[in-house]
């Protein structure tokens, strides 16, 4: 069975992101963010949400433990704000009902939700420049950069909650995440 | 989704293990969390658990007589009437945090007093996930986690749902045979409608939190929200019969949510609206206006304080 633990940020959804995945029949754990990567031994992680980029722990050095890597929300954030990217707050809070635009119906983790899907956020920072290596996956009005990829390094970002009930398609990104760590 | 045949099977086993021959206590707050719990631990330890409610005054309309009811097959329920302690606890106070903690304070002085007069060794808990996830964020303290293994010296704490979201919980409860709890019973706060009043509790604006919810559960029955109240928010002027009314604004709040995790507000027609408006304003002399809270969480939480 393919095992995708979670990183724990201290977000109010984490133990959803456990569920999700517990749900799609994955084998999962909830990681402390200041677990050492040595120590890791997931097919792939999962970093959640949380209230504080400067509480995200180790978070950065899990991305070069070469397995796929998906960034939710602040999780998201902390890929782009230590691979070259850029992270501010932004103009428009995302909170609730947001409808994001799929820009590359191609993209592993995403793209099978092309044209659109509708999503529930909540945050108020978000990732205005992307990472190198990363390219735009989905945007909306409230948001540039809604989800981001490397496929290459299998590193993803999605800047909503796919966890959460009110998430349309929340489960299939969970899904497509578990085919990227097969 | 557990499996709530093979749930109920290993929660009895392990509560059985854990008490073995002494005596239990298990406050009961009318919700699905505590009855599913107290069921659990009845069908394990029988006479052995004591459950406590304690009317706090701050509970829903009927609320101690269907407990009474739903529970009569507990010879050893016990039922405090502590409204007024509650109220004096309350006098006062105005801010949220501080609210919960009186509340918390008082529930552990009259549950420590039945505790002790029972003999008993354990704490049975109807925590479920949500509660410890939140408490441990700190975005809102839950009453039923901490504060009372402090005071009253247990030998240990059950928690048998610990690891259930509330629909989970609900599973448990139908194959339980509580069906009464699944269906007629909406996910109510641990500080009851102190957290629907804004600002200070006072008897008359619990009345109206309490009626003004008992009209919107029932005239909101055929939408099935995950949970529908009403909230006393302050003041505001009106006019009634020719006199001027400075009277309750009332928010009417429905929401429907799979774990309470994210909410969605509902769309209700006009029509229903009106007719809640109505019945609020026209039995409820001091309420002067009826709002509708269209906000989902987030940004705003289910409950108002």
């Amino acid at each position: 069975m393919v095992r995708i633990d979670v990183v724990d940020n201290h977000g109010q959804f984490t133990h959803l992101e456990q569920r999700a995945l517990r749900d799609i029949g994955v084998d999962t754990a909830l990681l402390d963010n200041t677990t050492p990567p040595e120590e890791i031994e997931a097919d792939g992680l999962v970093l959640s949400g949380g209230p504080d980029i400067a509480d995200s722990g180790r978070c950065a050095e899990y991305l070069d433990l070469e397995i796929p890597v998906l960034g939710i929300c602040l999780g998201m954030q902390v890929m782009a704000a230590s691979l070259g990217g850029q992270v501010d707050d932004g103009e428009y809070g995302g909170y609730a009902d947001v409808t994001v635009e799929i820009v590359d119906e191609n993209d592993p983790l995403v793209g099978s939700l092309a044209p659109e899907t509708r999503v529930w956020a909540s945050h108020a920072d978000e990732v205005t420049a992307l990472p190198r290596g990363f390219s735009l996956a989905g945007r909306s009005d409230v948001c540039a950069i809604e989800a981001m990829s490397d496929p290459d390094r299998d590193l993803y970002g999605v800047q909503w909650h796919p966890e959460v009930a009110h998430t349309e398609a929340g489960e299939e990104v969970f899904e497509n995440f578990r085919t990227c760590c097969e | 989704m557990v499996d709530a045949e093979q749930f109920i099977e290993d929660a009895v086993e392990e509560l059985r293990e854990e008490i073995g021959d002494a005596n239990a206590v298990i406050a009961l707050s009318g919700g699905v969390d505590s009855s599913v719990a107290a069921a659990l631990a009845y069908e394990a330890i029988g006479d052995q658990l004591i459950p406590v409610y304690v009317d706090t005054g701050l509970m829903r309309k009927g609320e101690t007589d269907q407990i009474r009811e739903t529970f009569a097959y507990m010879e050893s329920l016990r039922i405090v009437e502590a409204q007024d302690r509650f109220l004096d606890a309350l006098s006062g106070v105005t801010d949220p945090e501080e609210k919960r903690h009186a509340i918390g304070e008082q529930f552990i002085r009259e549950f420590e007093r039945e505790a002790r007069e029972s003999d008993a060794d354990y704490l049975v808990q109807g925590t479920i996930y949500p509660d410890r996830i939140e408490s441990e964020g700190n975005i809102k303290s839950h009453h039923n986690v901490g504060g009372l293994p402090e005071r009253v010296d247990f030998e240990g704490i059950v928690e048998p749902v610990r690891d259930l979201y509330k629909d989970e919980v609900r599973d448990v409860a139908r194959t339980l045979g509580l069906e009464a709890i699944v269906a007629e019973r909406m996910p109510f706060p641990g500080p009851g409608l102190a957290v629907r009043i804004v600002g200070e509790i006072t008897s008359e604006k619990l009345t109206v939190a309490r009626e003004a919810t008992a009209v919107v559960e029932d005239e909101l029955e055929s939408y099935e929200p995950w949970q529908a109240f009403a909230a006393v928010l302050g003041k505001a002027t009106g006019v009634k019969g020719d006199n001027r009314v400075h009277g309750y604004v009332v928010a009417v709040r429905s929401v429907e949510s799979r774990d309470g995790m994210t909410a969605r507000a509902q769309e209700l027609d006009w029509e229903t609206l009106q007719r809640i408006q109505s019945r609020i304003t026209g039995t409820l002399p001091n309420v002067s206006r009826v709002l509708y809270d269209v906000t989902h969480k987030p940004p705003a939480t289910i409950e108002y304080e």
